[in-house]
């Protein structure tokens, strides 16, 4: 059986049997993939996979509407479980039955999953899930530059952001009720699309998901103006590494990497 | 006026000392017209005390610091920093207890995490590293504060003023 297949059978099976009332997948729109909720089993056939389903699913598990539904089921690649993994560790699944229809690397289906299923398949076949070689080389590139040439890069960059926040939206981890460019007493981050509040909004979006992206690539996809927002994620990510050895995503019990830590900690900066 | 004026202030009996002071006169005076503003945020219960001990003991130490005083670093929010870079300083110092020390038992241990990982994205994001400072000043580190200061507000000045290239400036 395809893969395709599988997922339509098995996500027909749960609506059928009872264990989801909801299975969160992708159907084509045009010639775009998009996402689609199923609650009607005879519609399963509208399910389907391809590297356009781009769109982090884990986000809509956070949405009164859809959690409404529940329990729910879900199709995910190896960084949306990861990013289950950490939703679980920040309490955010209020229903930890979710069920997950795993699809990993090369197209391979690993079958339903539970959330124990789906720490268990992290750790044994996708340990060492390597970042894009190209981010990585960018990044590299970016930081031989002088601070001024970045500097010039980033502006240029963040001009084009007009602050729709797409990036919040499609982040399964940018779930605050009342997200920090939206608090006004006072204001730290200005609203309008301009230099300054551009750069902290930028700026302070990838240092809240410090620890804790899973560098799906939601964001970078959702960007309507193509700001290259995993150069941010992907530089964090590799400190977040570097500094305290830590990848979040792979144990559903994990401290925040920021919010707990270790007496020993590096302070190599601090005189 | 118009007249007398060139006359008191001809650079003729220094033109005859040196050629380059000849070359450009105001040239002298010119590392002393920039002043960097330092912005410093810290802690109630070690710094501060520290920057109130420099200031008992008749220290002297550059003028060129704000300080803001908070309960613990662990107050000091990545934004507090943004902040003070929008609204234009040229250099930022953050300060607390020694590890150890902190008054709220591990405040600055929180702290220290934020910072690791906060500076490398301002520098990434192309504010120089070389603006954004950060220390541990016990409250009987009066003498530390004050050398502290001084040399932070060098380095800063060493950098020059951080208008043009500053990503973060709110412009009008």
């Amino acid at each position: 059986m395809s893969l395709v297949d599988s997922l339509r059978a098995d996500a027909a099976a749960v609506l059928k049997d009872g264990r989801a009332k909801l299975v969160i997948g992708y159907r084509k729109r045009g010639d775009r993939s998009v996402p689609v909720l199923l609650a009607n089993a005879d519609k399963a056939d509208a399910l389907i996979w391809d590297a356009d389903c781009k769109q982090n699913l884990a986000a809509y598990l956070r949405k009164p509407e859809v959690r409404w539904y529940k329990p729910l089921a879900l199709i995910a690649r190896p960084a949306v479980m990861r990013s289950l993994m950490v939703l679980e560790a920040e309490s955010q699944l209020a229903d930890p039955d979710v069920l997950v229809l795993a699809v990993g690397e090369g197209d391979a289906y690993h079958g339903l999953l539970d959330l124990k299923g789906v720490a268990a398949l992290l750790k044994e076949k996708y340990a060492d899930l390597a970042p894009d070689p190209t981010l990585l080389a960018r990044i590299k590139e970016l930081a031989a530059m002088s601070a001024e040439d970045r500097a010039a890069f980033w502006e240029e960059q963040f001009a084009k952001c007009t602050r729709c926040y797409a990036c919040r939206a499609a982040c399964p981890m940018c779930y605050c009720q009342r997200c920090i460019v939206e608090k006004n007493t006072p204001q730290w981050i200005s609203t309008a699309a301009r230099e300054h509040g551009n750069y902290a909004w930028n700026v302070i979006r990838a240092f809240h998901l410090a620890g804790r992206c899973t560098e799906c690539g939601a964001c970078e996809a959702a960007c309507p103006q193509g700001i290259p927002l995993m150069l941010l994620n992907e530089k964090v990510a590799g400190d977040v590494a570097d500094e305290f050895a830590a990848k979040p995503g792979y144990d559903p019990e994990a401290k925040p990497v920021i919010g707990s830590f270790n007496v020993d900690d590096k302070e190599d900066f601090i005189r | 006026m118009a007249e007398t004026k060139p006359t008191t202030t001809a650079p003729a009996p220094k033109a005859a000392k040196t050629s380059k002071a000849a070359e450009a006169p105001e040239a002298a005076a010119a590392p002393h017209a920039f002043e960097p503003r330092l912005v410093a945020f810290v802690c109630n219960w070690c710094t501060y005390a520290g920057a109130d001990l420099a200031g008992t003991s008749r220290l002297h130490y550059a003028s060129n610091v704000r300080i803001i005083k908070l309960p613990c670093t662990g107050r000091i929010d990545p934004l507090f920093v943004l902040k003070a870079f929008e609204g234009g300083a040229d250099g930022v110092l953050v300060s607390g207890c020694h590890p150890g020390d902190c008054h709220y038992t591990s405040g600055n241990y929180h702290a220290r995490r934020r910072w690791a990982i906060f500076r490398k994205l301002l520098d990434f994001t192309g504010i120089d590293p070389r603006r954004l400072h950060f220390s541990w000043v016990s409250a009987a580190e009066g003498q530390k504060f004050a050398d502290l200061i001084n040399d932070v507000t060098t380095k800063v000045r060493e950098c020059g003023p951080f208008d043009a290239h500053n990503p973060a400036r709110r412009r009008s």
